[in-house]
């Protein structure tokens, strides 16, 4: 019989066997485990988004015939602009391919657009990431670029059978290759570290010497489209600062980026066409 | 039976010997543990440090030099290199070494890589794998350098292992976008030289040269072993000159390692380079690029000073190199290709040249001073030629009767000669130096002619080591013969002589609040002084220099020419607005074309000209604003 002190001890006792052995449990053993463990709980992430799904469904039932009325006008409204920007859009995109053709310049990098839902946002100080209610169901690749009508969202760095993991522009770990609008330079954008319930904002480095910026007159910064991942001209957010480096060489600051990211119900999946792309 | 059980007594004289023996060599122990630990502290953390921490050099970016108006003569620009941080890589080099080990274990003994071998086998494959993920992002196909991977581990491990250089902005833009924040892969940035204007002003501007030893600058402790990544220094021009105010601050940080020489942490002690101080140049950058674009094809110089501050506006010597060439390094091919065209020599502060017609100034104020020509009374008749003694002296022309104002205008020989040989040589000489003719500007730039002369008896006598003949007389007043001058300093001459004055200091830094100068007057009479001036603007409205004339621009010019060995120079001096002289300009062009006869009138009056048009263009508009450049 053990004496009492020991039993008290015994649960620690396992659990340091346990991690022991988990030391020694090879790689792809571990891989397979928490891939299991992601897609065992994969739907209770889905459920608890449609549930918030169907509690903001009823909520909106709540509503007045009125206001249901005025929301169809707004509505109808907005499809009326949308039907005609997207009129123009044609047009121009025509445009740009009969340029294309003139000038013998390759083809645009081309996506096929995938609407997804926001399972679970993470705004975390190290976690800055969201789950996305579609994955590896509708062909969503690693590393596509996600966006929302505001800009760029982030990119996919998990893909699941149903959900996918998209690092968000918040996070220090994304980096991308940007442009203040108006100017061809590559520049370097790269996510702060983002407090929980503050305005979100990034870092740009290597900005070049005669670009300026003040709060007072902030210039927008761009995906640059020379990465190869995320297409040209998307809104990252606006340089609000820019100060010179040490050995002053470029600028550097910071980028406010869009205060709907923390609020994000749908968001679009830039899927590539061409796989090998990313 | 009864044990035999062994007793001591603690009293045993025996042992109490040992007691003492112990007692003694433990105090001793006790006593230099002591010693060491008390005494000797600082001495042992000392080489503690210095074994375990490494300093590391990084150099600074240089300051740029602008022209007068702000523009950017020589910038920095980025480049963008991938680095590869080995110190992370200790576990794959770990792993990799046993696999490949593994692979050579079937090997007979004898044939098998020693453990060295065998480190820097492992090592090449990591580092390749790496470089594989870079090929795949950016279509390359590059192989590691083993050699160079090998002496970078043994020399420089504490630096960043260069990849891949120089990158497009597209490949930086990708590797930005693909590469994972953690990864060991990072893209690095260092400064370069950058000439917005290529070729322009090249040989004033200099280029630099890799300084494999760049000052630490009080930077952490001395003692530690120290890697220094390679700085620049100018060679030439005023990257030379002023190579202590461009240099900035050198960064540094110090390390802590591991007996392998890997940092094993974040700095103990970091500084940012900061950059060096800008130089503001006199330079005018149109009116430089006038010149040159004048000069194309041809080999020669041409000088502009601001006539009332001595600021030099233009030096231009062709033929010349393009400063984008130097970066990084010159190829051996680019730097024959520099050597054959003679494209290393800075004609204008360098080229040692007879000032030819352009001397007649000098003569002509050394005359009237003398009060040996009379304007208005002193004429020749001109039949094309002097004789003197027994030798003819010829002249360009039959020009008739001739007073100071037309020889001026028509460049006549004749009447030089003659009132040459009566004002005599060392009065000539004496009023060259007096125009500085005998030594150098002092301009801030090396390498310039440290000996330019004026020929005169004293010179002759102790040079040549022969008299003085009449002969030579004449061949000086008319500015060939032994006399030799830089471009520079006959600039400065008319500078002089457009302000009423002797000397001209000139500078090649700008100061837009510098005081105009004033040295020693001309010492000449109103009406001398007048009859010079209006034979210098015949000469540049329907004389021999008419070719330069600027229309709504009065100006006064002299042309010139002269011979050095078998070349023909063509000069040209000029100095506008005649009214209010601001600008003085030299040009002398060497006749490279055999069969083609040289002469100011056509080979240097097109681009004084061409100066002249761009400096009237210019202070006729808006001041420019200062603008920046872009790097594409």
């Amino acid at each position: 019989m053990f004496p009492k002190r020991f039993d008290q001890a015994r649960p620690f006792l396992t659990l340091g066997i346990v991690l022991l052995a988990w030391l020694f449990v090879p790689l792809a053993v571990k891989s397979f485990t928490r891939a299991t463990f992601f897609e065992i709980q994969a739907p209770l992430v889905v459920a608890d988004s449609y549930v918030q799904f169907l509690q903001t469904f009823w909520s909106n039932r709540m509503h007045s015939k009125d206001e249901l009325l005025q929301a169809g006008q707004q509505v109808a409204g907005l499809i009326a602009q949308y039907d005609y920007s997207t009129q123009q859009n044609q047009q121009l995109q025509a445009e740009i391919l009969r340029l294309e053709n003139l000038l013998n310049l390759p083809p645009m990098p081309a996506f096929r657009f995938e609407p997804a839902r926001v399972a679970r946002r993470d705004f975390s100080g190290w976690w800055q990431r969201m789950v996305i209610r579609k994955g590896e169901n509708y062909g969503i690749p690693v590393g596509a670029p996600v966006v929302f009508s505001g800009g760029v969202v982030g990119r996919v760095t998990e893909v699941h059978r149903y959900t996918a993991v998209v690092d968000l522009i918040t996070s220090p770990t994304f980096r991308l290759a940007a442009t203040a609008s108006g100017d061809n330079r590559p520049v370097s954008y790269q996510g702060g570290l983002n407090d929980s319930f503050k305005s979100p904002r990034g870092i740009v480095e290597f900005v070049p010497l005669d670009i300026y910026a003040t709060r007072t007159a902030t210039r927008r910064l761009v995906t640059s489209g020379l990465g190869g991942v995320f297409p040209p001209g998307l809104t990252i957010g606006d340089i609000t600062n820019l100060e010179s480096s040490a050995d002053g060489l470029f600028k550097l600051g910071e980028v406010q980026l869009d205060e709907r990211l923390g609020s994000l119900t749908e968001v679009t999946v830039l899927v590539p066409l061409n796989p090998e792309e990313l | 039976m009864s044990r035999l059980i062994e007793t001591h007594s603690s009293r045993n004289p025996r042992l109490l010997l040992f007691y003492g023996i112990i007692s003694g060599l433990l105090t001793l122990l006790v006593c230099g543990l002591a010693y060491r630990q008390l005494f000797k502290t600082g001495l042992y953390s000392e080489r503690e440090r210095l074994q375990n921490q490494r300093r590391v050099i990084f150099p600074r970016p240089r300051g740029n030099i602008y022209d007068r108006d702000g523009r950017v003569l020589v910038g920095n620009r980025a480049r963008f290199s991938v680095v590869l941080d080995l110190a992370q890589l200790r576990g794959e080099f770990r792993a990799e070494y046993r696999k490949v080990e593994r692979n050579y274990s079937s090997m007979d003994r004898a044939e098998r890589p020693n453990f060295d071998q065998l480190e820097r086998i492992s090592r090449a494959s990591v580092v390749q794998g790496y470089l594989d993920k870079l090929n795949f992002i950016l279509g390359r196909n590059e192989l590691v350098r083993a050699t160079e991977l090998n002496r970078h581990v043994s020399q420089t491990l504490l630096l960043p292992y260069v990849l891949l250089d120089d990158l497009a902005p597209e490949e930086y833009a990708r590797l930005i976008e693909r590469l994972p924040v953690t990864s060991p892969l990072q893209v690095y940035t260092s400064s370069t030289r950058y000439y917005p204007f290529g070729s322009a002003a090249a040989h004033t501007l200099g280029f630099i040269g890799i300084n494999n030893d760049p000052e630490a600058e009080d930077f952490g402790d001395e003692d530690l072993l120290t890697f220094k990544m390679k700085g620049s220094s100018g060679r030439t021009g005023l990257e030379k000159v002023f190579d202590e105010q461009l240099q900035g601050e050198s960064g540094g940080a110090v390390y802590r390692v591991d007996p392998a020489g890997y940092k094993v942490d974040r700095p103990i002690e970091q500084r940012r380079p900061v950059q060096g101080h800008d130089i503001s140049t006199s330079l005018d950058i149109e009116l430089q690029q006038a010149a040159e674009l004048a000069m194309v094809g041809r080999t020669g110089a041409a000088v502009a000073l601001d006539i009332k501050t001595g600021e030099v506006l233009v030096l231009a010597s062709k033929p010349d190199y393009d400063l984008n060439t130097f970066v990084p390094r010159l190829t051996q091919d680019e730097a024959k290709a520099i050597e054959t065209s003679g494209g290393w020599l800075n004609r204008t502060i360098q080229g040692q040249y007879p000032p030819g017609s352009t001397f007649k100034v000098i003569t002509s104020t050394a005359g009237l001073r003398s009060g040996a020509i009379e304007p208005g009374a002193s004429k020749v008749i001109c039949p094309g030629y002097l004789m003197v003694g027994n030798r003819r002296f010829p002249c360009d022309g039959i020009h008739g009767e001739v007073d100071l104002v037309k020889a001026i205008r028509v460049s006549c020989n004749t009447f030089f000669y003659r009132y040459g040989i009566e004002t005599g040589p060392d009065l000539l000489a004496a009023e060259a130096h007096r125009f500085g003719f005998d030594h150098p500007t002092g301009i801030e730039l090396p390498y310039e002619f440290s000996s330019p002369h004026v020929a005169s008896p004293a010179w002759k006598k102790a040079n040549m080591h022969l008299p003085w003949t009449a002969g030579d007389t004449a061949n000086t007043s008319i500015g060939q013969g032994d006399t030799l001058v830089t471009p520079l300093q006959v600039a400065c001459m008319v500078a002089s002589f457009a302000r009423g004055e002797t000397e001209t200091k000139p500078t090649l830094l700008h100061d837009p609040k510098r005081a105009p100068q004033h040295t020693t007057a001309i010492g000449l009479a109103p009406a001398d002084y007048n009859a010079i001036l209006e034979g210098l603007a015949q000469c540049y409205q329907f004389g021999t220099a008419r070719l330069a004339n600027v229309e709504g621009l009065h100006a006064a010019a002299k042309t010139g020419t002269a011979q050095k060995g078998r070349i023909d120079l063509a000069w040209m001096i000029a100095f506008a607005p005649i009214e209010n002289p601001q600008i003085a300009i030299a040009v002398v062009m060497e006749g490279t074309e055999p069969d083609v006869s040289y002469h100011g009138a056509f080979f240097a009056a097109p681009i004084v000209k061409s100066i002249l048009t761009a400096w009237k263009e210019k202070s006729e508009r808006e001041p420019l604003k200062p603008v920046s450049f872009k790097v594409d």
